[in-house]
Order: C-alpha cells, then structure tokens, then sequence
C-alpha cells in the first residue's frame, strides 16, 4: 500500500465503520430505560467527545515537540490536530445541544462540563484565528505551540468536570457506565471517528506543510506583460 | 403508555446524526479540496 494514500484508506475506513455503528446504533441496539430512543445519539456523541479529546490531546504532544525540536514540520502537524479537534468539539457541543432539549428541557445550561467544554472550542478556535495574523513563520509556530499548551489545561478539566462539581451532565461514558448491550455499536463509531480523524490530521497537515513552503520560497519573477519588451523598461 | 420514558425522540436522534454527517462529511471534503488544489497550483507553477 503506498503510504502517501494511507490517510485516504483511513478517511475510508472511518466512514465505513461510522456508517456500520451508526446503522447499528439506530435499528438494531435496544432503546434506553428512561430515556427512550434519545439515548441512540450517545453512538455519535460520546465518540466525538473521546475523539475531539484526543485530537486536542495529539495537538499538545505536537505543541511540545515543535518547541523542543524546532522546525515548522511540527508546526504543520499541530495545526493539523488543532483544526480538527476544534471541529471535532464544536460538532460535540451542536450534539450535545440536541440531546440536551428532550432530556433537561433546554438547548444549553451553564453547566461545569458544557462551560469547560465551549472555552476549550473558544480558546482552541482562537489560536487557529491567532494564527491568520502572524505573518512570521517562526514567531507563529512558537506562539501557538505555546498558546496551545496552555489552552490544553482545560482537556482534563472538562474531563473531570463532571466528577469534581455538581453537574446536569451524566459521568463519562466507560464501559462501567454503559449497559452491555450498548458497547458494541459505541466501540464501533470510537474507532471510525478515530480512523477518520486521523487521516484528516495528516491530510491537513500536508497541506500546512504545502503552505509553510511556499511561504518560505523565494518569489518567482514578475511576468513581462505580453507584447512588452525589455527596453521599454518593464524589467530591469 | 410508557411513564418515565422520554416519548418522541426520533426527530432528535436524526437530527443529531444528520448534523454529525453533513459536518464531518463536509469538513473532509474541504480539506481534500484545498489540498488537491493547492498541489495543483504548485504543479503549474513549477518550470
């Protein structure tokens, strides 16, 4: 298999195994106790809330190695994950809002894990935007690795929010937590979403590192105009 | 009669997965597409 088309197949393979979990989760698991059929949008919830997570958590790891081993190839691969773990949990927060009206009543609250969860979409959505501004290469591969591992801070508070504070939200979802009944379809969806979030990493990182090239190649010449000659002065 | 149990869910349920499919499938599609053209562009420019 050539390894430039890997992330391809890995894009694939997420959305074959999301479109087997999914079909499993709406027609095949039973409905919940209490919460009736709701409770199917816990297949796609609960695995975009792991994943944005990690994409997040793979964001930090290349934050700290772009500061440690220098060279924008980092900086590629962090604006990777950074972009997809911002919309990984900004598809979270829209998921979550859903689920939230037929179970509490209402589209938000300003509970400790939906607050800890939107700063974590704002603070993150931010150094991407930060990013736009830098013209500098350099400068913006230090600051948003540093801004980045800062902003990581909240990846385990959202985490333990819902054990550390009263809270609407229910605990995590672990197989503890979760009837058995409902595991398969759940593992399913985890590892589509995590074969499709990687792959998008590495696509999108490629495509950082396309741009960071031809930021840093010198500029081609200007092109004479059609018709126009040397001596007229067009070129030096 | 069900009591205790949340009735009509289903209108959320496809909405949540409807949301889950156009947003994934319509961020994969942007970044394919950014990526494909910026390759192409850089094919062209080079001599």
């Amino acid at each position: 298999m050539p390894r430039g088309k890997l992330p391809y197949y890995s894009v694939a393979l997420g959305a074959l195994l999301l479109l087997w979990g999914s079909t499993w989760g709406l027609f095949f698991a039973p409905a919940e106790t209490y919460m009736g059929d709701v409770q199917r949008i816990m297949y796609v919830h609960v695995p975009t809330a792991w994943n944005g997570m990690l994409a997040l958590t793979i964001a930090f790891f290349f934050a700290v190695l772009s500061l440690w081993k220098g060279g924008l190839d980092w900086d590629a691969r962090l604006e990777g994950a950074l972009e997809v773990g911002v919309v990984l949990c900004t598809l979270l927060c829209m998921q979550g809002a859903i689920w939230a009206k037929p179970t509490w009543g209402v589209w938000w609250d300003w509970d400790p894990r939906l607050t800890t969860t939107a700063v974590l979409v704002f603070a993150f959505g931010g150094i991407l935007a930060l990013r736009q501004f830098v013209d500098d290469p350099v400068k913006r591969a230090t600051w948003s690795a540093v801004a980045a591992i800062i902003a990581f801070a909240d990846v385990p508070i959202v985490y333990f929010s819902v054990r550390w504070w009263n809270s609407l939200h229910q605990v995590q979802s672990t197989p503890a937590t979760v009837s058995r009944a409902f595991h398969w379809p759940l593992r399913i969806n985890a590892f589509g979403i995590l074969f499709l979030m990687s792959g998008l990493i590495a696509v999108r990182a490629r495509l950082a590192a396309l741009r960071r090239e031809d930021e840093l190649a010198p500029p081609l010449p200007a092109a004479v105009p059609h018709g126009a000659s040397l001596a007229q002065g067009v070129r030096p | 009669m069900n009591e205790g149990v949340i009735q009509g869910g289903w209108p959320f349920v496809w909405a949540a997965y409807a949301v889950t499919t156009l947003i994934l499938t319509g961020y994969a599609t942007s970044v394919f597409l950014r990526y494909r053209s910026l390759r192409q562009k850089r094919e062209q420019v080079k001599p």
